[in-house]
């Protein structure tokens, strides 16, 4: 038989996905469901003096108005439970909840949305998290200390000692922004009870278990009352890790005694659920005049916005990267994330190492520049290696490969180059020398980019820009980690089929094809012979969530474990049929300890590092993204066709994140509530050429070597376009995204208006025959 | 958001259709391609009582080039425009057009006639048919006329056709020899409006700019002619002073709002840097 692991094996889901024939959550439906509509508060702060919702349930068709009296545990949250179901006394953001309407009809449910009467009285609105940690700054949670959330300190060595002695040492400011995880399914779902009296939640979400605890505790009953299912899943990237409609759907199905159903409109998904933390890093880095870097001095502050989410656990990564993958004795990092007004921060694709990296990797290449060397040069004297010692003082775990990933993107570089000496193109001026244009590369005739843009004007100026990324793979500092998963096998002589129990969710990367494939490859049968039952919390063991780029490492392994217990029973002790259920627990991780910061942080970490040419069209600031190497240790490919697609898809996320995508906010208040506003890149828009390249250095705990990638593709994308800007024009951008009016500014200072000759195309005159353009 | 309700009319001649406007009056819209319209009635910036559907009235759409002109009916979709080789070759100002308007979804069904009727500022039709001196035929109660377009827009989102008046066919005067033109455009995205665009249109006597037309997309409340842009470079020669001078006044001549797009300085910027850029490469195609 034909290996499974590593065959492209086609999705089973995706014919179903692209005719519309998939069940979303907003295709559930069940008779006599009631419709649900939520009044949200739609200011940034203020305390609630009257709320009357008799003339929302005189309108027909209104069934009842839940507020925070109908909820019996009014708090919740992932980390924290700081967050109400239903606010009663305070808002402290747009986005929070303050009334449920259930009627008859969708169209009655927003009537009576639209009359429910809130009085508020308008309190002090805290937007900026500088401003939120000043004395006497208005409080977000009454009763509180201050507006910090939390402070992450991370020590190692003497920096001060080191950045003085050190030869060169520089100084960066980096600001990063929200980022909206914009899946294509707005959050919707359906809820009733059944026959066993049990409340089912039917939706989509990354953890069925977490989901099915927090909805218990909200209805103040024991968790096997609860029971959470999950439909097909359109797009999670963290989204969908706090709770945004389960527990209101549970809560009106639990009230009322009838199925209920909500879908959100696109503008009640932006605001209402978290977003990726805008981040402000202030840094020092010093290093020796032979480019080995001895201190990093770093000051991180997010903004959590008005509820804790898990800001606590981005925050660790945050500045657990802020000294990026290099191997650096001296090390002072303080991390703060923040309470303000503003929609709250919380889990997305990367964790905090998109944001910490973007800082880290840009002053490594300035530091380079520095020091006249060539970035790729410095990398490979500071990267990681095997036994390099963390910040938080303990060796790595084993399987370090961010070495072997930046030897195998600049071989690939090289090839792309075709052999033409690339050392200046790689390398980019020198701070504060200008050379404008990097080597020039030249199209192939008939090339779609040459085709596309024929001659360029001298304004558009290329570059290229190499960074290297780390990301851990599954929970960190100490928090519970564990997956669990059932197998059983059924047949006589031979086995006939498999059942795969595992409460892992799919939220699109394919996890449950990576976990047939894992099982059916142990077992020695063909794929078909494998089910999977992975979307009901009462039918499937838990697996922990779909995040930190640990189903494939995690639920990968248990399923691996599970089915070659089953195999043994099956072959040794005769079981028909044989089950076995098998809890994996990776190498324990441990929370920081508060004097020395000293732990372990992480069990295994996924490496990445790129490479990125850009086009800067130096007279109006657009930044084309023209070539994206990637290359990754996946440790073992399960699918190829899938692991590129997840490479691919996720350099175009980072593209968005780089360039375009930038969710703002004035005064606690959304100017960027929809996807007119808050733009995506479009197919059109993302690189011509994406480039995977796939390392399988086995890693020592995932299922056939298997590790994580799915976070990767987002961390080293920015720093490597900002470097590759750099390259083209001899300024850094340090603020996301790269906007044409923020690369131009950097550029020209266009605000004092001058000519510059070269921006209409070639300087000269007459006849224009003589130009090219 | 689900629009309001309305009475929808689908006439199949334009009589009919002329005379259910002017039943209905400021009541009714005229839906073509429905890329601006839907949109604003699903967000209820629109809400008309009356829909015009006009897509089933025959002759409306299509290309013809006379001797004199290229007649483009209202309802022909942007996407045909991107289909014949002659208006790559003829009109490439409108060639230039056609590629950067919305995304390739929008132009299958979005109508140049809509594009200009809808009179928005940020679509990039109004500022090509400016600079081309393009002529709109209207068919009414009593009967067709024509308005020559730097007399169509009469401010933002509107025009000067009459409520039961419908644009069918726009006229583009033929470019004779030496003639060039050239769309620029910088949009943040694929799909979305111009921070800033520009349209030039020019014919050239050997190295002398005779005539030209320049009109600017996005940075005013209504599409703008660049008029003394326009004045500097008649009859001269392309040289940097000139056409420095030249997008200076156009960004003097503009008038921007700051938004997500960016700042008033940025649009103006830009607006100089587009109209140097477009002046040059229409120069240059006039003399292929």
């Amino acid at each position: 038989m034909e290996p499974l692991i590593g065959a492209p094996v086609a999705r089973p889901d995706a014919l179903a996905k692209v005719t519309g024939a998939a069940r979303y959550p907003g295709d559930l439906d069940r008779p006599g469901t009631l419709h649900l509509k939520v009044v949200f508060a739609g200011r940034p702060h203020a305390r609630i003096v009257g709320l009357d919702v008799t003339a929302a349930e005189a309108v027909p068709g209104v069934v009842a108005v839940l507020t925070a009296a109908d909820v019996p545990h009014n708090a919740y949250g992932l980390v924290e439970a700081d967050q109400p179901v239903l606010c009663g006394d305070v808002v402290r953001f747009v986005g929070d909840r303050v009334a449920l309407v259930a009627a008859e009809s969708q169209a009655a449910a927003e009537a009576g949305a639209r009359l429910v009467r809130v009085v508020y009285d308008d309190l002090p609105v805290v937007s900026d998290p500088r401003a939120a940690l000043e004395p006497g700054a208005p409080l977000v949670h009454a009763g509180r200390a201050s507006n910090l959330v939390a402070h992450v300190p991370i020590r190692k060595g003497d920096a001060a000692a080191a950045l003085a002695a050190a030869d060169v040492v520089l100084e960066g400011e980096f600001r990063t922004s929200w980022q909206e995880h914009a899946f294509l399914q707005p959050e919707a779902g359906l809820a009733y009870i059944d026959e066993q009296g049990r409340v089912v939640v039917e939706t989509a979400g990354q953890w069925l278990h977490e989901d099915r605890r927090q909805i218990a505790e909200v209805l103040g009953l024991p968790e096997e009352q609860v029971v959470v299912r999950y439909v097909a899943i359109g797009g999670a990237f963290g989204g969908r890790e706090d709770l945004s409609v389960q527990h209101l759907l549970a809560l009106a199905a639990w009230r009322l005694r009838r199925p209920v159903k909500i879908v959100w409109e696109r503008e009640e998904s932006m605001v209402g659920h978290h977003k990726r933390h805008p981040v402000q890093i202030r840094c020092t880095w010093g290093a020796t005049r032979a480019g080995k870097i001895v201190a990093v001095r770093a000051e991180a502050l997010a903004d959590g916005g008005a509820y804790a989410s898990t800001s606590q656990e981005v925050l660790k990564c945050i500045a657990l990267f802020a000294s990026g993958c290099y191997d650096v004795d001296h090390i002072h990092v303080d991390a703060y994330a923040v309470y303000t007004n503003n929609v709250p921060a919380g889990a997305f694709r990367g964790f905090g190492a998109p944001q910490a990296q973007f800082a880290s990797e840009s002053m490594v290449t300035r530091l380079a520049h520095a020091l006249g060397m060539d970035p790729v040069a410095i990398r490979r004297i500071n990267l990681y290696r095997e036994g390099s010692i963390e910040p938080t003082q303990h060796p790595l775990p084993p399987g370090v490969s961010v070495r072997e990933c930046l030897e195998a993107c600049v071989e690939r570089l090289a090839q792309e180059l075709g052999g033409q000496e690339n050392e200046a193109a790689r390398r980019g001026p020198g701070d504060g020398e200008r050379i404008p244009v990097p080597p020039a590369l030249s199209w192939p005739p008939g090339h779609p980019i040459a085709a596309a843009h024929g001659p360029q004007p001298t304004a558009l100026k290329r570059g290229w820009g190499i960074a290297c990324g780390i990301k851990n793979l599954g929970y960190s500092f100490g928090f519970p980690e564990q997956a669990t998963a059932s197998v059983a096998l059924h047949g006589g002589a031979t086995i006939e089929h498999a059942e795969l129990r595992i409460g892992a969710a799919d939220v699109g990367q394919g996890v449950h094809l990576i976990l047939r494939q894992i099982v059916a490859e142990t077992l020695g049968v063909p794929l078909d012979v494998v089910r999977i039952i992975a979307d009901d919390s009462a039918e499937a063991p838990n697996a922990g969530s779909a995040s930190a780029s640990r189903l494939t490492i995690m639920a990968g392994r248990a399923a691996h474990d599970a089915a070659a217990a089953a195999l043994r029973l099956w072959r040794e002790e005769e079981e028909r049929p044989a089950r076995a259920t098998v809890q994996y627990c990776p190498p324990a991780t441990t929370p920081l300890d508060p004097l020395t910061t000293a732990g372990r942080p992480n069990y295994a970490y996924g490496y990445a590092a790129q490479a990125v040419e850009v086009e800067v069209d130096t007279a109006t600031g657009q930044v084309r993204v023209l070539r994206v190497i990637s290359a990754h240790d996946v440790g073992r490919a399960v699918n190829r066709q899938q692991l590129e697609g997840q490479i691919e898809g996720g350099v175009a996320q980072a593209l968005g994140y780089t360039l375009m995508e930038q969710f703002q906010m004035r005064d606690g208040r959304v100017l960027t509530p929809g996807f007119s506003t808050y733009l995506l890149p479009t197919i059109l828009d993302t690189p011509p050429e994406i480039i995977p390249v796939v390392l399988e250095l086995a890693d020592p705990e995932g299922p056939y070597g298997a590790r994580g990638v799915a976070e990767l593709p987002l961390v080293p994308f920015a720093p490597a376009v900002a470097a590759a800007i750099h390259a083209a024009t001899g300024v850094w951008v340090s603020d996301l995204p790269f906007t044409p009016e923020r690369v131009l500014d950097a550029i020209a200072h266009f605000r004092q208006p001058r000519s510059r000759a070269s921006e209409a195309g070639a300087s000269g005159s007459v006849p224009p025959a003589a130009h090219t353009m | 958001m689900i629009p309001s309700a309305f009475d929808f009319y689908a006439p199949r001649t334009l009589d009919e259709a002329i005379a259910l406007l002017a039943e209905h009056g400021d009541e009714a819209k005229v839906l073509a391609g429905g890329q601006s319209l839907i949109p604003a009635m699903r967000f209820r910036l629109a809400a008309p009582a009356v829909l015009v559907d006009i897509n089933g009235i025959g002759g409306l759409d299509g290309l013809r080039e006379t001797n004199g002109h290229l007649a483009i009916g209202a309802l022909t979709r942007e996407a045909a425009l991107e289909e014949y080789t002659f208006i790559r070759e003829r009109y490439p100002l409108l060639a230039d057009a056609a590629h950067v308007i919305a995304d390739p979804l929008v132009r299958n069904r979005a109508t140049v006639g809509g594009n200009l009727a809808h009179a928005d500022p940020a679509n990039d039709h109004p500022a090509v048919m400016l600079a081309y001196g393009a002529e709109l035929a209207a068919h009414g109660p009593r009967g067709a006329r024509t308005i020559p377009i730097d007399d169509f827009f009469t401010g933002m989102f509107s025009t000067s056709l009459e409520p039961d008046e419908l644009l069918t066919e726009i006229r583009i005067p033929r470019p004779g020899p030496g003639s060039g033109g050239a769309y620029l455009k910088v949009e943040r995205k694929v799909g979305d409006y111009a921070i800033s665009a520009v349209a030039v249109q020019l014919t050239m006597d050997g190295p002398t700019i005779r005539t030209i037309r320049i009109a600017l997309t996005n940075v005013s409340p209504t599409p703008i002619r660049a008029e003394e842009a326009e004045r500097i470079l008649t009859g001269q020669t392309l040289t940097d002073a000139t056409l420095e001078a030249a997008g200076q006044a156009a960004a003097a001549a503009c008038d921007p709002s700051a938004d997500l797009r960016g700042s008033i300085e940025y649009k103006r910027d830009l607006t100089r840097v587009l109209v140097k850029r477009a002046v040059r490469r229409a120069a240059e195609r006039a003399t292929k």
